[in-house]
Order: structure tokens, then C-alpha cells, then sequence
């Protein structure tokens, strides 16, 4: 789990970047598949980024569910280069 | 039972730096708050928690020179054998875990981490204890030196095995860095148990060491504050 955690940044950033880049809205089902994750790695990290609360759920007229981003979901895309070197200036 | 002999001059210098070095550890450990709570990455964890305890190890140390200054501490309020042990046992805690923790930050991905948490506050707590019971800074000092003499090796096979998958560098410069706290630390407590006050070549080194902790302490904040703005 540990020696994933890197990985894990990244494909938190990943996710994320679909959902700004569809004009941060987007079905769960497109974002699935261009996340390129196995349904259930992208089941624990969507569950993961809702509990965090970078993204949210949302639902139109007819009921259908949207995903969107938070201040929180915003904020990490915009520091994540900062946060990836201080990772490497610290070697952490 | 008068107090020892103590150089005012000495004395202002250690509050001083430990002061300095208290607000620099505080400022690094808060100021990489925002980016811990958004990424819950493990190594900054360290890295921040590392800070933390040797913030606070400053803070005790400061606390000892000020109970030093007073005669009170000696003669009413504290009894005077009982003065030394009593900062030793958290001194002791405090400083090992800050070592620890500089060295889970780099290498935190090797190892089980609960293991390595639970194996560390042991042996800090066995480590201070002992201190305490001996009520001696100088078995303090051997101890945490090997502690330190561990971490130099642990980092070499570390960024070695690393090396062999990525290419780079034998020792790199934040690694350095963090040899340099843990040995300034334990240079500076070495040379204050040594008499810094009444030694001129001691007062002369202790003032120089000191610096040079301060100046590990700037680059680390600059290199801080470079990334988190």
C-alpha cells in the first residue's frame, strides 16, 4: 500500500484534471473509463476524493448524477506541481 | 548549595539560539500543514512530525537554560540532583523521536511503518529512561550517537538499493541536511556538557556550532518555503 502512495498522487491529480478538463462535470461512468482504472481501484479512490471532499455529487432535473470539483479538488490540481517538488526536494 | 558558575554572555547566546531554532522548527512544521492535510502523504507526515519534535526539544533545552538562570530552580523549587534528570527524561524522548522521524521521512517506503513507530517510541522511551536513571547527558549523548551512526548507514543502503533502479547520486543534499540536525544536536549538547561556560575554546565552538545549526535550519526553510508558498 505504502509503495503505491507516489502512484497514488498521481492518479488523484489524474482523476481530477477529467473532471476540470469536461468543464468540471462529468458522469461517473466517462470518468471511469478515462481514468483507466480497474472498477475497483476506482471505486476506493472515488470514495476516497469524496470523503477527502475534493469532488461532489451532484444531480440535474432528471435525476442524473454529476460529478464536479470542489475548492478542495481545485486547490490540489493547482498545488499538486509544488506538492510533487517538495516530495523530491526532501526525497520523501 | 550555592549554583554553578555561569557566564551571562553564554547564557544569552544558548537562550538565543534555542529560541531561533524553536521558531524556525514551529514555522516549517506549520507551514507544510495545508499540503499534509490535502495529500495525507506518509513521508511529509514524517518530515513535519520530525520538525515538531525537535521544536520541541529546543523549547526544553530553552527551558533548561532559563531554569539554569534561576538560583531558585536550584536551591527552593527543584531540588538540585533532581534539576538535570527532570529535563533528561523528555529532552531524551523528544530528541530521539526527532531523529526517528528525520529518518522514517526518507525511508518510510522500505519499511512497515507501525512496526518501525512502535519500535521507535520504545527505544526512545528506554533511552531517556535510561539516561534518567543514570542521570547522566553523556549516556544520552553515546546512545543517540549511534542512533545517528544507524541513520547515516540506514540512508546509504537506502539510496543505494534506490540508485541501482534510478541512477543518481551516493548522499544528496536534503539527506546531508538531515544528518547535519541530528549531529549539530548532539554536537551542541556535547559541548554544553562539556562546560561551554568556563572553557574560552568551548564558549568559541559552542557559539560557532551554533551558527552553523541555525544556518542548516535557514536552508531548510528555504527550500520550504521554495515549494509552499
Amino acid at each position: 500500500m505504502n509503495t503505491k502512495k507516489r502512484d497514488r498522487l498521481a492518479v488523484i491529480f489524474d482523476i481530477l484534471k477529467i473532471i476540470r478538463d469536461k468543464h468540471n462535470s462529468i458522469k461517473p461512468t466517462p470518468l471511469l473509463r478515462d481514468s483507466n482504472l480497474s472498477s475497483s481501484s476506482f471505486s476506493e479512490y472515488y470514495a476516497e476524493l469524496i470523503a477527502k471532499e475534493f469532488v461532489k455529487e451532484i444531480a440535474d432535473k432528471k435525476g442524473r448524477k454529476y460529478i464536479t470539483l470542489t475548492d478542495k479538488g481545485f486547490n490540489y490540481l493547482e498545488k499538486y506541481n509544488l506538492i510533487l517538488g517538495f516530495i523530491n526536494e526532501f526525497e520523501l | 548549595m550555592a549554583p554553578p558558575p555561569m557566564n551571562p554572555i553564554m547564557f544569552s547566546t544558548e537562550i538565543l539560539f534555542t529560541v531561533i531554532a524553536v521558531i524556525f522548527c514551529f514555522i516549517i512544521y506549520f507551514k507544510t500543514r495545508e499540503i499534509y492535510k490535502l495529500t495525507k502523504y506518509e513521508g511529509i507526515r514524517y518530515f513535519r512530525d520530525a520538525f515538531l519534535f525537535f521544536g520541541l526539544s529546543y523549547v526544553m533545552r530553552f527551558l533548561f537554560s532559563l531554569a539554569m538562570l534561576s538560583r531558585i530552580a536550584f536551591d527552593f523549587i527543584v531540588p538540585r540532583e533532581m534539576f538535570g534528570p527532570i529535563f533528561i527524561l523528555p529532552l531524551g524522548y523528544l530528541s530521539t523521536m526527532g531523529i526517528f522521524y528525520l529518518i522514517f521521512s526518507t525511508t518510510w517506503k522500505r519499511f512497515n511503518n507501525k512496526i518501525m513507530l512502535i519500535i521507535g517510541h520504545v527505544v526512545a522511551v528506554a533511552l531517556s529512561i535510561v539516561s534518567f536513571i543514570t542521570r547522566s547527558h553523556l549516556i544520552l549523548l553515546y546512545l543517540q550517537s549511534a542512533l545517528l551512526v544507524i541513520t547515516v548507514v540506514l540512508s546509504f543502503i537506502a539510496k543505494k538499493d534506490g540508485n541501482k533502479l534510478k541512477g543518481g547520486k551516493k548522499l544528496s543534499g536534503a539527506r546531508i541536511l538531515y544528518i547535519l540536525i541530528a549531529m549539530l544536536w548532539l554536537i551542541n549538547l556535547w559541548i554544553i556538557d562539556k562546560g561551554a561556560m568556563r572553557s574560552p575554546f568551548f564558549r568559541g565552538t559552542e557559539v560557532f556550532f551554533q551558527l552553523v545549526s541555525l544556518l542548516v535550519f535557514i536552508i531548510i526553510y528555504h527550500k520550504v518555503s521554495k515549494w509552499v508558498k
